[in-house]
C-alpha cells in the first residue's frame, strides 16, 4: 500500500479530522493552562479521567462517558476548591491521588481491560470511529466557542484576580469556566495521545507561543497552530515512517518548545550579558 | 461613610469610621500592616460587606464593577508571571470584564489617551516582566484610569520602589487628579512621599479610624490617644514627620512578616537616617 493509499483510508481520514479539531481546542485553552500556571491541574485531570474511563469500562459504558464524568468532575472539585490559586496545588494534589486510587481499584476488578487501559494511556487516535469524531469535533468547537466568547474576561481574572474581581468579575466563576473547559478539552485530547501524554498538546505547544510573542491574542494563536502543526506532522510521520501517532505529536510539540526557548531574543541577550 | 464598621471572621477589623471622599481631592489611607487599609478598599470596592454604620459610594450602596470606580491592586500576577505588554494589560482595564466577540472602536484612542496621560508610552509595548517596578506602577495607574472612573482606589502604589520613583508616581497621581478631576483614595505606610498632595488623612491603627487634614490626623496629641502611650513627632525643616514610638507597632504586625528582610524598624530607623543624612548634606 503506498502513502497516498495509506492516508485516504478511513481511520486515517477520522484521525484528521479528531487531530484539527482537538490541535485547536488545546492550543486555545493550553494558553490559558500555561498563563495561569496550572499545568498541574491539566496533569491531573487527565489522570482523573483514566479512573472514569476504567470505571465506566467497568460497568459497560464508553470510556469517553467516564472521561467525560470524572474529568468535569476532577475540574470543577479543583475549581472550586483552589478558586484563590494560592491552595490549588494541594488541591489538586488530593485529587489526583484520590482518583488514581479509584482507578487501580477499577482495573483490578475488571480483568479483560488490559488493551483498553493501553489506549487510554497512550492515545489510539487511528482506531477513532466517526462517531468519535463527531462527539470530539463537537466538543472541541464547542470549547473554542466559549474561549472566544469569554476571552478578555478569562485573560484579566487570570493575570489580575484583584482587579477583576474589583471590576465586577467573579474570580470563582472564572475559575470554574476555566476548569469546565479544561476538562472537556482533556478529554479530547486523551482520545489522540492520551492521559500520559495529555500534556504535549495541552501545555507544550501554548509554552513555546508564550516565549514566541507577548502579545496575547497572537500567542493564542500562535499556540493553536504549533498544536495543529504538531499534530497533523505527528499523524503524516505516523501513517509514513510508523511508530505510535502519540509518540510523534508529543516529540514535535515537545521540539517546538525547545526550539522556542532556543531562539527566544530576548534570552540569547540575557545570556550572552552574563557571558560577557 | 457613617460610624462604619467591619468584622470578618468573628475579628473586628475597625468600627465608628466617619469620613467623606470629596471629588478633586487626594486621601491617604495610613496605618501598620494588617490594621484594615486594604479592608476599606474592599468596602468601598463592594468586595466585602459592611458590619454596621452606612457607606455611600456616590449615593449608592457599594457593588461590585460599579464603572465610577477605578482600582489599583497592590500585587499583580500580570507583572510577573506572563509577557503580557502593558498596552495590553492596560487595554484590559478598559474592555477586561465583557464577555463576547465584538471590539469596541474607541477602545484606541481611550488607551492612547491613558497611555500618554501616565507617560508609559514609550514603553507600554514590553512584557510587564522586562519594565521597572516605576514602570509597572505606571501601567498600572494606565489600567486603573483607562475607563475615567471618578473615585480612583490606590493600594500602596508606593510599596517597594526607590525614593526617586515614589516621587515620579506622586507626581502622577497628582497629575492624574488634576488633569481627571477624580477623587483618589491612596494606601501607603509613609505619609512623607504623598505629604505634598494630601487633602485628608484617615489613620487606621487599633481598630479604630481617625480622619481629617494631615495636621488635624498627624499630631502628637491625636496618634498619643489613638495608640494609647505617647508619640512624638519630629518635623524636621523641610516638613518631613518622623514619627517616634511606633517602632514596636510597626516591627511586629505579623508572626512572620519578612523572614529574610529587615524588621519594619529596621526599615524606619534606616529611614530616618536617610532624611537626616540628606537634610544636613
Amino acid at each position: 500500500m503506498s502513502l497516498s493509499d495509506l492516508l485516504s483510508t478511513s481511520f486515517v481520514q477520522h484521525a484528521f479530522y479528531a487531530v484539527t479539531a482537538v490541535a485547536l481546542a488545546a492550543g486555545a485553552v493550553g494558553y490559558f493552562v500555561v498563563l495561569r500556571h496550572q499545568a498541574f491541574a491539566a496533569h491531573a485531570i487527565g489522570h482523573v479521567g483514566f479512573a472514569g474511563a476504567a470505571g465506566a469500562v467497568l460497568i459497560g459504558f464508553s470510556p469517553i462517558v467516564g472521561l467525560l464524568v470524572f474529568c468535569l468532575g476532577a475540574g470543577l472539585l479543583i475549581g472550586i476548591g483552589g478558586a484563590s490559586l494560592d491552595e490549588s496545588d494541594t488541591v489538586v494534589g488530593v485529587t489526583l491521588t484520590a482518583a488514581l486510587g479509584l482507578g487501580v481499584l477499577f482495573i483490578s476488578l475488571y480483568s479483560g481491560y488490559a488493551n483498553a487501559t493501553y489506549s487510554i494511556l497512550f492515545g489510539q487516535i487511528l482506531g477513532v470511529t466517526w462517531d468519535d469524531v463527531g462527539l470530539v469535533a463537537a466538543l472541541s468547537l464547542g470549547v473554542l466557542l466559549v474561549v472566544s466568547l469569554s476571552y478578555r474576561p478569562l485573560l484579566f481574572a487570570s493575570v489580575d484576580a484583584q482587579s477583576a474581581a474589583a471590576r465586577g468579575l467573579s474570580i470563582r466563576a472564572m475559575s470554574l469556566l476555566f476548569m469546565a473547559l479544561l476538562a472537556i478539552t482533556t478529554v479530547v485530547a486523551i482520545q489522540i495521545v492520551g492521559v500520559l501524554l495529555v500534556f504535549s498538546l495541552l501545555v507544550a505547544p501554548a509554552a513555546a507561543a508564550e516565549v514566541l510573542t507577548s502579545r496575547p491574542l497572537r500567542a493564542t494563536g500562535l499556540a493553536m497552530a504549533i498544536a495543529l502543526g504538531s499534530a497533523w506532522a505527528g499523524l503524516f510521520f505516523g501513517v509514513w515512517i510508523g511508530g505510535p501517532v502519540s509518540f510523534w505529536i508529543t516529540a514535535l510539540a515537545a521540539s517546538s518548545y525547545l526550539g522556542a526557548r532556543l531562539f527566544d531574543r530576548n534570552r540569547v541577550r540575557h545570556v550572552r550579558r552574563a557571558l560577557a | 461613610m457613617r460610624d462604619g464598621g467591619v468584622v470578618l471572621g468573628g475579628r473586628t477589623i475597625w468600627r465608628n469610621a466617619t469620613f467623606a471622599v470629596e471629588p478633586g481631592t487626594i486621601t491617604a489611607v495610613l496605618g501598620p500592616n494588617a490594621s484594615g487599609k486594604s479592608t476599606l478598599l474592599n468596602l468601598i470596592l463592594g468586595l466585602v460587606p459592611l458590619s454596621e454604620g452606612s457607606l455611600r459610594v456616590f449615593g449608592e450602596a457599594p457593588h461590585r464593577g460599579n464603572r465610577r470606580v477605578g482600582y489599583m491592586a497592590q500585587s499583580r500576577a500580570a507583572d510577573t508571571t506572563s509577557t503580557m505588554t502593558g498596552r495590553d494589560y492596560v487595554g484590559l482595564g478598559f474592555d477586561g470584564p465583557r464577555f463576547g466577540w465584538g471590539r469596541d472602536k474607541g477602545k484606541r484612542e481611550v488607551l492612547r489617551r491613558a497611555l500618554a496621560l501616565t507617560g508609559t508610552t514609550s514603553f507600554c509595548d514590553q512584557p510587564l516582566h522586562s519594565l521597572s517596578g516605576g514602570q509597572r506602577q505606571r501601567i498600572a495607574l494606565a489600567h486603573a484610569t483607562v475607563f475615567s472612573p471618578e473615585l480612583l482606589l490606590l493600594d500602596e502604589p508606593l510599596a517597594a520602589l526607590d525614593l526617586a520613583a515614589q516621587a515620579e508616581i506622586v507626581d502622577l497621581i497628582n497629575l492624574i487628579r488634576d488633569t481627571t478631576g477624580a477623587a483618589v483614595v491612596v494606601v501607603a505606610h509613609d505619609l512623607n512621599p504623598l505629604a505634598s498632595i494630601v487633602n485628608q488623612v484617615l489613620w487606621i491603627a487599633r481598630r479604630q479610624v481617625r480622619s481629617g487634614s494631615v495636621d488635624e490626623v498627624v499630631n502628637e496629641s491625636v496618634l498619643s490617644e489613638l495608640y494609647g502611650h505617647p508619640i512624638e513627632i519630629i518635623v524636621t525643616p523641610r516638613g518631613r514627620r518622623v514619627i517616634v514610638g511606633l517602632e514596636e507597632e510597626f516591627a511586629h504586625p505579623h508572626p512572620h512578616p519578612h523572614p529574610q528582610g529587615p524588621t519594619h524598624a529596621e526599615e524606619a530607623h534606616h529611614h530616618l537616617r536617610e532624611v537626616y543624612e540628606e537634610e544636613t548634606s
